[in-house]
């Protein structure tokens, strides 16, 4: 029997909800255009400007939104690219075994050796800066964990006795796979989706920071936290409300995961991974 | 990974803390009081030694080498500046001071002649002779040197006896001593040169106030001072270690740290970022160099073919508002004579100063064009990126769409110059603006200047008005010439000039009491490297 989320991954779950509404706002401009030039440089969060402006004299409040959004929809976008990938290769791999399943594990193996802001900073430098560059960087740094335990998972249902039975009674393997494999392999890639999106969260961040991520004016939050990053002392609110939602959104987002984890994979079934 | 969740909040933490670097708030050593034409002005009371720990953005060009003839940006001039030396030099106010040259006369307005100093010595220990300025100025006028152009109508370059050297001119040429300041009219040991014993794209031996004893290409530089320079008891230094700290933030944390004793500074915010650092001083050289916009004209396709669209994006530009936003007011609106030189156009009587975005719109609906958009390539190094976001915030006004493309200086230089015809839309980049006003008005014409031939087109009306400029004495003539020249440049507008580029340079006041001019047109914040004295060794 699945056990209810718990209160903490509830929590969890109320802030992510909360961050996406709070983005959402920036689609209708609820606070403004981010992009506009609207008051003095540098003015410090007043009733006029609730997080104050930044070095261009344009409104934090609606930037942070927009940066938000921009970083959830970047994470979330190349965690489903991520998900796709690794089940097809991982579920591939686990079911049918031999030459495959080396190849592909030879491969990850391969990207997991490189430090994830490493790997990201070398696909920047070959696609050039910019989303697709942070989306791609994204997609292969969360690729080799998530095609690792899809696979762990595949090898063990595919040796349960209802695909042994769809193999003899002559089901095809996309049947095979798609029927009887994926889904019960599906809440594996649930779990580790919420690892994915927060370690995406992170290198979006940290390859904004770098400059080689979203460009301006959009912002996003490794945009913000890179160019807050200059003003620490002179303009402190141009860092704290950037890095407090990074900080809460990925301690929500994995705080979320682990409830999620509890729920669909009870530890006594886990696979040994 | 048991608790990945816990590793990446960590990570984002460090993301936000590597960010930060408060600096110590103890109270600051008052600065001696500056010299009038002066920053910043060292205390000859100082012993002489020490070393000077300096952090700068970036490295000389990579692809011209270390010969100073082909030196083609600041940063190079910059750096070179500690090794070779010119004819002339620039002072406070622009004023032209002798250098290597003791004294000069001008016996007709086309005859230069100079007379050299008797004590001044290569770092190789060779006395220097005519032959080698004779030698030097030939190589460069015979080379593929950007600085060539600069240098004017020159007819001859011949010895006048044993310490003298005549230049005559073709026509007269008003900045030519202007152009003989910079590092690419350097000195060069010809003698050396010529038999093959230096060359100077990899080994640099000049006459200047350090040598070279180590370099790392975009890493860092090591001199040590040239015992056999010519200035009695200068430089005060006994060493400069140059790291080259792309990052703004590393270098705000090396002066607040100590790890550096001077710091170029981008952010024209420093001043306040490090205002409260201990024994951190910021101060702010005037400078002619500006920043422009070039508009592609050269592309297969380019959307800039139609004079009219090209000026309605210059027209469309709030350069008040660049001045006041992107650089905090520490710039000022300026036309392609460079705004601070005496006969300098004024940017408000310019063809573009009236029209607005409304102008701009009735322009491009008169060519025919209708929701324009391009991109804007720029480097990554402030204020750049804040001048584009306020362009785009401008141009947006009348209706065109611009989409920032923000790279390192390296993969923007190859963008920019490295392909003719250029495959880029717009461009963003800055101009030294020299100490004459008719010096970088030169770089409008592209058979002149090169570097910028692959993506703007050569007007003749215009080539001819500079060329005019340049040959009139300064003075109520010239200004007039050299308005005429701005408002061609203006309606052009292949090259639209903004707003002039403020120098923010940091020191730590208690292990550097530095010379710095007030003003500075080559870029060049280490021209008084030689009289700067170290506090203490650190």
């Amino acid at each position: 029997m699945r056990r209810p989320l718990d209160l903490l991954s509830k929590g969890g779950l109320g802030c992510l909800l909360a961050l996406v509404a709070f983005a959402l706002g920036s689609t209708v401009d609820l606070a403004g255009d981010p992009d506009a030039i609207v008051g003095p440089r540098l003015a410090p969060p007043g009733p006029e400007w609730w997080m104050g402006t930044d070095n261009l004299g344009r409104s934090m409040l609606p930037r942070v939104m927009e940066g938000v959004g921009t970083t959830l929809l970047l994470s979330c976008t190349a965690v489903l690219l991520t998900a796709a990938v690794s089940a097809a290769f991982g579920i591939l791999a686990g079911y049918r075994g031999g030459y495959l399943n080396e190849v592909v594990l030879r491969l990850v193996e391969v990207l997991y050796s490189f430090p994830a802001i490493v790997l990201a900073v070398l696909v920047a430098a070959v696609l050039g800066p910019g989303q697709f560059a942070a989306l791609a960087s994204i997609v292969l740094v969360t690729i080799p964990l998530m095609t690792r335990l899809v696979r762990a998972a595949a090898v063990g249902v595919s040796q349960r006795d209802y695909v042994t039975a769809a193999v003899i009674s002559g089901a095809r393997l996309p049947r095979i796979l798609g029927r009887h494999v994926l889904p019960n392999v599906a809440g594996t890639i649930a779990v580790q989706g919420t690892y994915a999106l927060s370690v995406g969260i992170s290198v979006e961040g940290g390859l904004s920071f770098l400059g080689f991520g979203v460009q301006p004016p959009q912002a996003s939050l490794g945009v913000l936290i890179r160019q807050g990053g200059s003003y620490m002392i002179a303009a402190p609110w141009l860092i704290i409300g950037p890095g407090t939602v990074l900080v809460v959104a990925i301690l929500a987002i994995n705080v979320f995961g682990d409830g999620l984890r509890d729920r669909l994979e009870p530890r006594e079934t886990r696979s040994l991974t | 990974m048991r608790h990945p969740w816990l590793a990446c909040s960590l990570t984002a933490l460090a993301v936000i803390t590597t960010a930060c670097a408060p600096g110590a708030t103890a109270p600051t050593a008052a600065a001696p009081e500056a010299e009038p034409g002066y920053a910043a002005s060292a205390d000859g009371a100082l012993p002489a030694g020490g070393t000077l720990n300096l952090q700068v953005h970036v490295d000389t060009g990579a692809a011209s080498g270390l010969d100073p003839q082909l030196a083609d940006v600041a940063s190079s001039w910059q750096v070179m500046s500690l090794v070779y030396e010119t004819l002339v030099t620039v002072g406070p106010d622009f004023t032209v001071q002798p250098l290597l040259a003791e004294s000069w006369e001008t016996p007709s307005p086309t005859t230069y002649v100079f007379k050299l100093r008797d004590d001044v010595v290569f770092s190789n220990g060779r006395r220097m002779t005519a032959d080698d300025v004779v030698g030097s100025l030939k190589r460069l006028l015979d080379s593929k040197s950007v600085w060539r152009g600069q240098l004017g109508p020159v007819k001859s370059v011949t010895k006048s006896g044993e310490h003298g050297v005549k230049i005559t001119l073709d026509t007269p040429y008003t900045p030519f001593l202007s152009a003989l300041a910079n590092v690419p009219a350097a000195v060069l040991p010809m003698k050396e040169v010529r038999d093959g014993s230096v060359d100077p794209a990899v080994k640099m031996v000049g006459t200047g106030p350090f040598t070279v004893e180590d370099h790392r290409q975009d890493v860092s530089w090591s001199f040590r001072k040239n015992a056999k320079y010519w200035a009695p008891g200068k430089p005060a230094l006994d060493a400069v270690n140059i790291t080259v700290a792309p990052e703004e933030t590393a270098r705000i944390a090396g002066l607040q740290n100590g790890g550096a004793s001077l710091a170029t500074l981008g952010n024209v915010d420093s001043a306040g970022m490090l205002a409260g650092a201990a024994n951190v001083e910021v101060v702010t050289q005037a400078t002619t160099d500006f920043y422009y916009l070039m508009l592609n004209t050269k592309a297969a396709s380019s959307k800039f073919a139609d004079p009219r669209v090209r000026q309605a994006i210059n027209m469309a530009m709030d350069r008040g508002q660049i001045a006041d936003v992107a650089v905090g007011g520490q710039g000022k609106p300026t036309g392609a004579t460079p705004a601070g030189l005496p006969g300098a156009c004024d940017p408000a009587r310019l063809p573009s100063a009236t029209g607005g975005p409304e102008g701009a719109k009735k322009l491009l609906a008169a060519a025919g064009v209708r929701d324009l958009s391009f991109t804007l390539s720029i480097y990554s190094t402030e204020p750049a990126p804040a001048v584009a976001q306020v362009i785009q915030q401008n141009l947006q006004q009348a209706g065109i769409k611009v989409n920032i493309e923000q790279m390192d200086e390296a993969s923007w230089a190859g963008k920019v110059y490295g392909k003719a015809p250029a495959t880029f839309d717009a461009a963003l980049s800055w101009f030294a603006g020299y100490a004459d006003p008719g010096m970088v008005a030169k770089w409008w014409n592209p058979d002149v200047a090169g570097f910028n031939s692959g993506f703007m087109k050569s007007d003749k009306e215009l080539n001819e008005l500079i060329d005019a400029a340049n040959t009139v004495p300064s003075g109520a003539g010239r200004t007039e010439a050299l308005a005429k020249v701005c408002a061609k440049a203006d309606t052009d507008a292949q090259m639209i000039p903004l707003v002039t580029r403020p120098a923010t340079i940091g020191y730590r006041s208690d292990a550097l009491s530095p010379s710095l001019y007030a003003t500075e047109g080559y870029g060049n914040a280490l021209r008084l490297i030689a009289d700067t004295r170290a506090k203490a060794v650190r």
